[in-house]
């Protein structure tokens, strides 16, 4: 029996060491030939390891078009994103949690149907709110004659922040606060404000990571929007510009694009690996799909 | 503002939109080209192979991955993080490494299907097989998530429904029969449910590996939207695509409504 238990374990052991091998190859690989030559990776013989280990690949994909502006782009619409939300999110969550006004029930079911309605078929609505939204980039009152939202920062910010999951996430987490703690707060005569902001927000530590994890990495590694809301050049994000500046040619550079894409995943995986827990919650809690 | 979008979508689906000048209601004109549209057909018919083809995977082997990972140990976690890996980078990235791992000429499959003596494949530009790698680089992506949603749910099976099976003599084989497999069911369902949606809203890889080609055979609901929409600036023809859209994403959740049977904590996906 024990000898039979035993040897279960090491058959479970062995398939999966293979399968975790297959499924992490291709990152292995990726690194792998962003450092060769184009003629190494070309030549139909494949080898392992590159001949000559080729980091100056690095420097050269970067060199592509102006990508510190692309990633100080991401950098920022990611940043602002993040702390924008958070606010909201943490401020109308508690509303939804605590406050008891006219027609909460109603704004709350709406939020939760927002939250149903998947990006894409809004997609189309949104970018004519966004380009015919009044009196910006060039718009009448009436939000004609210019563009609008188009090629900006917070053309690409902004519905980022409107998504109402958060809020929806944040508002869970208040509702199982004791409704003493916001008794004891009054005794001592806090406002609703103040209340918030001393016991609230304090609290709320492991449900902000979560929601600033998870929305640190749709943002960063968000490819519809930013296709769709930007044209010009030094406005693009990382992921338009992996595809519009190596993809579209007729002979790809692969090591270059390979080089180009460790880049980008590499703050992912360096965020992944100090907040690990964050981001297993975050999916757990909550079962969004990126 | 939740239901602007939707307010103007609708709306919009009745004219001739094209973003600069003309702005004229069509009546169901839209609809009427969209039913003789040979394109939007054969996009609808993509998504729904792409979900047939990636829903029943996903769910099976990001079970079985759950079970084999669900023990308590560190080297467990340390395993179960490293099939979590692809799912944390970008779409793009997954597609730009797996267009080079299916390119024919400098790709890793061919390079290695030569060594070893199978003839070599054009992989993303065969009509037949261009879907199955879309299918398949969508499934590496998001294994892990389905495994961790899977571990979630066993996590919260009682232990001592197990102990009582194996004081009764039912083998680990029974057990998961009969024990994980109908606890699991909420789980299960969930997991449908969001991967159903997600598959009808496949976009990204589409557009990156392929571009709806060769030949239209990777084209998807989406993928259309984008063309028409963007391409095209056909805005009025492709907010009629997204009424549709929005139409079969209502329908999946109204099924989802009905016999969902978990909280809303995890009902939204």
């Amino acid at each position: 029996m024990k000898i039979q238990k035993k040897r279960k374990k090491i058959f479970i052991l062995i398939c999966t060491t293979v399968l975790l091998l297959l499924v992490l190859m291709p990152f292995f690989l990726m690194l792998l030939t962003s450092l060769k030559t184009m003629p190494e990776i070309m030549s139909p013989k494949f080898k392992v390891f590159p001949e000559k280990w080729l980091f100056s690949n690095y420097a050269d994909a970067m060199k592509r078009g102006n990508w510190p502006r692309y990633m100080g782009n991401t950098l920022f619409v990611t940043g602002t994103t993040v702390i924008i939300s958070l606010i909201i999110n943490s401020l109308a969550g508690y509303s939804f949690a605590r406050i008891s006004f006219r027609g909460r029930n109603v704004l709350f079911f709406f939020a939760l149907i927002g939250m149903m309605v998947p990006a894409q078929v809004t997609m189309i609505p949104v970018f004519i709110i966004l380009k015919n939204f009044p009196l910006v980039g060039g718009n009448s009152i009436l939000g004609a004659g210019g563009t609008g939202f188009i090629n900006t920062y917070a053309g690409l910010i902004l519905p980022y922040i409107a998504g109402p999951f958060g809020v929806f996430l944040c508002r869970q987490f208040y509702m199982n606060f004791p409704a003493s703690l916001d008794d004891a707060a009054k005794m001592d005569g806090c406002s609703r404000f103040t209340a918030y902001l001393r016991i609230y927000f304090p609290l709320s530590k492991p449900i902000l990571a979560t929601l600033a994890v998870l929305k640190a990495t749709q943002t960063w590694n968000d490819y519809m929007w930013p296709l769709i809301m930007i044209n010009k050049e030094d406005m693009m994000t990382a992921q338009v510009a992996v595809v519009t500046k190596f993809t579209s040619e007729m002979s790809i550079q692969w090591n270059l694009l390979m080089a180009a894409t460790a880049i980008i995943i590499s703050p992912l995986f360096v965020l992944f690996l100090f907040t690990q827990k964050y981001f297993v919650e975050g999916i757990v809690t909550t079962g969004i799909k990126g | 503002m939740v239901l602007l979008p939707l307010v103007i979508v609708i709306i919009n689906s009745f004219t001739n939109y094209d973003l600069y000048k003309t702005h004229d209601f069509v009546g169901l004109n839209n609809y009427k080209t969209l039913l003789a549209d040979p394109l939007f057909k054969k996009a609808l018919g993509n998504t729904l192979i792409y979900t047939a083809l990636y829903l029943i995977p996903s769910m099976v082997l990001g079970l079985l991955l759950a079970l084999l990972l669900s023990g308590e140990n560190r080297g467990v976690a340390i395993f179960r993080t490293g099939f979590y890996l692809p799912y944390i980078i970008s779409m793009v990235c997954a597609s730009t490494i797996w267009m080079w791992m299916f390119d024919p000429a400098a790709g890793f499959l061919n390079q290695a299907l030569t060594a070893l003596g199978i003839p070599p494949s054009i992989w993303l530009k065969d009509p037949k097989l261009a879907m199955l790698c879309v299918v398949f680089v969508s499934l590496w992506k998001n294994l892990g998530y389905c495994m961790l949603i899977n571990l979630s749910g066993i996590k919260a099976i009682p232990g001592y429904l197990y102990e009582a099976a194996e004081i009764d003599g039912a083998n680990s084989f029974k057990q998961f029969c009969h024990i994980t497999v109908p606890m699991l069911q909420p789980t299960t369902f969930f997991l449908f449910i969001t991967t159903c949606i997600s598959s009808f809203n496949v976009f990204e890889q589409v557009n990156v590996l392929t571009n709806g080609g060769p030949m239209n055979t990777t084209t998807t609901i989406v993928h259309q939207i984008y063309i028409r929409g963007f391409g095209e600036f056909k805005m009025g023809y492709a907010s009629a695509i997204s009424v549709v859209l929005l139409l079969i994403v209502s329908v999946i959740t109204l099924i989802n409504l009905k016999y969902g049977n978990q909280g809303l904590d995890t009902d939204i996906g």
